[in-house]
């Protein structure tokens, strides 16, 4: 009997929350394909591990812990060794995992390795007799594509926010297994460079997000995003122009090639509203736009519009949040 | 230093949703009346940086694509900005061919085209939005990946350092050449074609490798389309009223608070 096995991924000790939706989404294919459900976890050492293990409860039949010193920091190859072990361990048909930076690294390798069928960055999932039929936006995200996966096991990466992640369930059994990996001569990581820690929220976890684009111009004016930020206690996010131009660090960036937030407000400042853009916010955000140009396609998506200049917009909107904050 | 950079003629990604035209079997983009498809975004950061590369260490740039005939349109760009030799990829056979097979064949393209130090592909097409076909050329060729790479920081004989992006910073990387590298916007501005290139552009022989010069039999795909759908926000935001830009950014507050959200 095969299986539907999802790759959790833990950052710094941690589960991150995407893991969980993927679980979730992996339980739904194992009940329409009857067949049970495995997770799998990699990093440094086995008890590195275990905290992230705990929160990884989504009622696996089997939850995987693949523990070798050289998952210490990421790396793809150690990634794709790590899989490759726990594949060989429960030959699942369908492998899940959530899609993030480091996915959209080494889970390529690894479909590759195993000359298998992939899509990346799924929003939705279905199940049509045995056959796994992935959505995906293409294009930015204005035109969706509707693709059969093919393959043993296929592979999919799903999009953080596309799926609700479940109620946690214990798993029925953890199993260590051990990755005897040959380190990659090829490549070789020198250091690990923190971005700069910001005083906000992070990104990905933030509530609320203000973000700002290439309409503020100059990066001698973004000291109006941080100051609203900082008023409502945000996060700081930006447009691919605004992290090509190295005013901020790419980590802000929002998007399609960016990050996707998870947040219930999204303020978007002097942001034309781009399809690779939007791409980036989950569709449950409340959307508040601040733009100069009424017909900006920002002002599809938004709740709440403002057609105006920023440098007059935000600061009254600023004391007025301080005010109502008291 | 020689480098092979692999760039793929796509629909211009500013197309709106509302502008986009779907071919009959609702598989392909296809451009509308008069706006020319164009070079996907990184594949030409892609190829600034190896212009640079070659600008300061020697060796030439060859550029590959695959794709239909209009394709040789995006390789004239590429040689205007400077590449030294273009070459297309092109049968009627490989028309639906998947993220697999076109890794496949680029890999045979640029064995065939001659031997090579590094490969910089983008980090992924504004068509597909896959981001695995330069893994499975990587996994052919039998190189290293990279991606998503910010900055090549220092090249030595047998090795680059770069900078590879990660959801918290980024990673500082050794990596042995020969090897291949997703290029990321980060990494420069593409330059524009000069009058010289221009000129070379317009002599350029491209020649148009088919099924029998790579001579080989694709497999199975492994990813099937079967169709794509055109997603339009037809949506219209609440306009927040006042005289003043103070005005409204007060408004708005108040309203955002209203509806529980600050
Ligand atoms: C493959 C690919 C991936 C991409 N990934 C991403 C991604 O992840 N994230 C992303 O953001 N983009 C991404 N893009 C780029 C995207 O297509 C747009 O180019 C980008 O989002 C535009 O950024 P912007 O809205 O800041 O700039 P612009 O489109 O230039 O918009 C600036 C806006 O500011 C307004 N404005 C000007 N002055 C003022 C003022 N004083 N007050 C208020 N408003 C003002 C203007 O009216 C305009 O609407 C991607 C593109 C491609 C091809
Ligand atoms: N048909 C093609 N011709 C040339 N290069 C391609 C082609 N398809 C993909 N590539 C390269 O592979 C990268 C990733 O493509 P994709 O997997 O489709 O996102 C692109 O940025 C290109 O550099």
């Amino acid at each position: 009997m095969p299986g539907i096995l999802v790759i959790g991924e833990v950052a710094g000790g941690r589960l991150l929350p995407a893991s969980l939706e993927a679980a979730a989404a992996g339980a739904a294919l194992a009940r329409a394909l009857n067949e049970p459900l495995f997770g799998a976890l990699a990093g440094h050492g086995h008890d590195g591990l275990d905290s992230a293990a705990e929160t990884f409860a989504a009622g696996f039949a089997t939850l995987y812990l693949a523990g070798h010193a050289s998952l210490q920091n990421y790396s793809a190859h150690a990634h794709v060794s790590a899989a490759q072990v726990v594949i060989k361990t429960c030959s699942p048909s369908v492998v899940l995992c959530p899609h993030t930076l480091r996915a959209r690294e080494w889970v390529p390798c690894l479909a590759a390795a195993l000359d298998t069928g992939l899509v990346m960055d799924c929003t939705s999932l279905a199940i049509e007799g045995t056959q796994l039929v992935a959505y995906k936006p293409v294009h930015g995200g204005g035109v969706v594509g509707e693709f059969v996966v093919h393959g043993m096991p296929r592979i999919v990466t799903l999009r953080s926010g596309a799926c609700a992640r479940g109620t946690a369930a214990p798993n029925t059994q953890v199993e260590r297994v051990s990755v005897n990996a040959p380190e990659d001569e090829r490549v070789t990581l020198i250091e690990e460079i923190a971005a700069p820690a910001s005083s906000g929220p992070k990104l990905a976890d933030a509530k609320i997000v203000v973000s700002g684009g290439r309409g503020l111009s100059s990066p001698d004016n973004w000291h109006y995003i941080d100051e609203a930020a900082a008023a409502l206690g945000a996060a700081v996010g930006c447009s691919r122009p605004v992290a090509d131009s190295g005013w901020v660090k790419s980590t802000h960036q929002v998007g399609l090639s960016g990050s996707n937030i998870n947040a219930d407000l999204y303020i978007a400042v002097g942001i034309s509203g781009a399809v690779q853009h939007l791409a980036g916010i989950n569709s449950s955000a409340i959307v508040a736009a601040i733009n100069t140009d009424a017909q900006a396609d920002i002002f599809t998506r938004a709740n709440y519009g403002v057609v105006g200049d920023y440098r007059e917009v935000l600061p009254a909107f600023v004391e007025q949040v301080r005010k109502l904050k008291g | 230093m020689n480098i092979v950079v692999t760039v793929k003629q796509v629909a211009d990604p500013n197309i709106p949703p509302s502008h986009i035209q779907l071919d009959a079997d609702a598989k392909r983009i296809i451009s509308p009346f008069g706006i020319a498809p164009v070079m996907n975004g990184y594949d030409a950061n892609a190829l600034e940086e190896a212009l640079r590369l070659r600008d300061a260490h020697g060796g030439k740039v060859t550029v590959i694509s695959l794709g239909e005939e209009t394709g040789r349109d995006t390789l004239k760009r590429a040689v205007s900005m400077g590449a030294n030799t273009a070459v297309l990829l092109s049968d009627p056979a490989w028309l639906h061919a998947d993220s697999a097979s076109i890794g496949q064949l680029i890999a045979a393209g640029i064995r065939k085209s001659g031997p090579f130090d590094l490969v910089l592909c983008g980090r992924q097409a504004s068509d597909t939005d896959g981001g695995q076909v330069l893994h499975w050329i990587a996994h052919h060729l039998d190189l290293a990946v990279v991606t998503p790479v910010t900055k090549i920081e220092a090249v030595e004989a047998d090795a680059l350092t770069v900078h590879r992006l990660t959801d918290d910073g980024a990673q500082r990387i050794t990596v042995r050449l020969p090897a291949l590298l997703g290029v990321s916007s980060e990494m420069n501005e593409p330059r524009l074609p000069s009058m010289r290139g221009l000129m070379s552009a317009g002599r350029a022989m491209i020649p148009a490798w088919k099924k029998n010069d790579l001579a080989i039999e694709l497999s199975a795909p492994r990813v099937a389309l079967r169709k794509l759908a055109i997603q339009i926000r037809t949506s219209k935001a609440e306009m927040i009223p006042g005289s003043t830009g103070a005005e409204q950014g007060a408004a708005l507050a108040d309203k955002l608070r209203e509806q529980g959200l600050i």
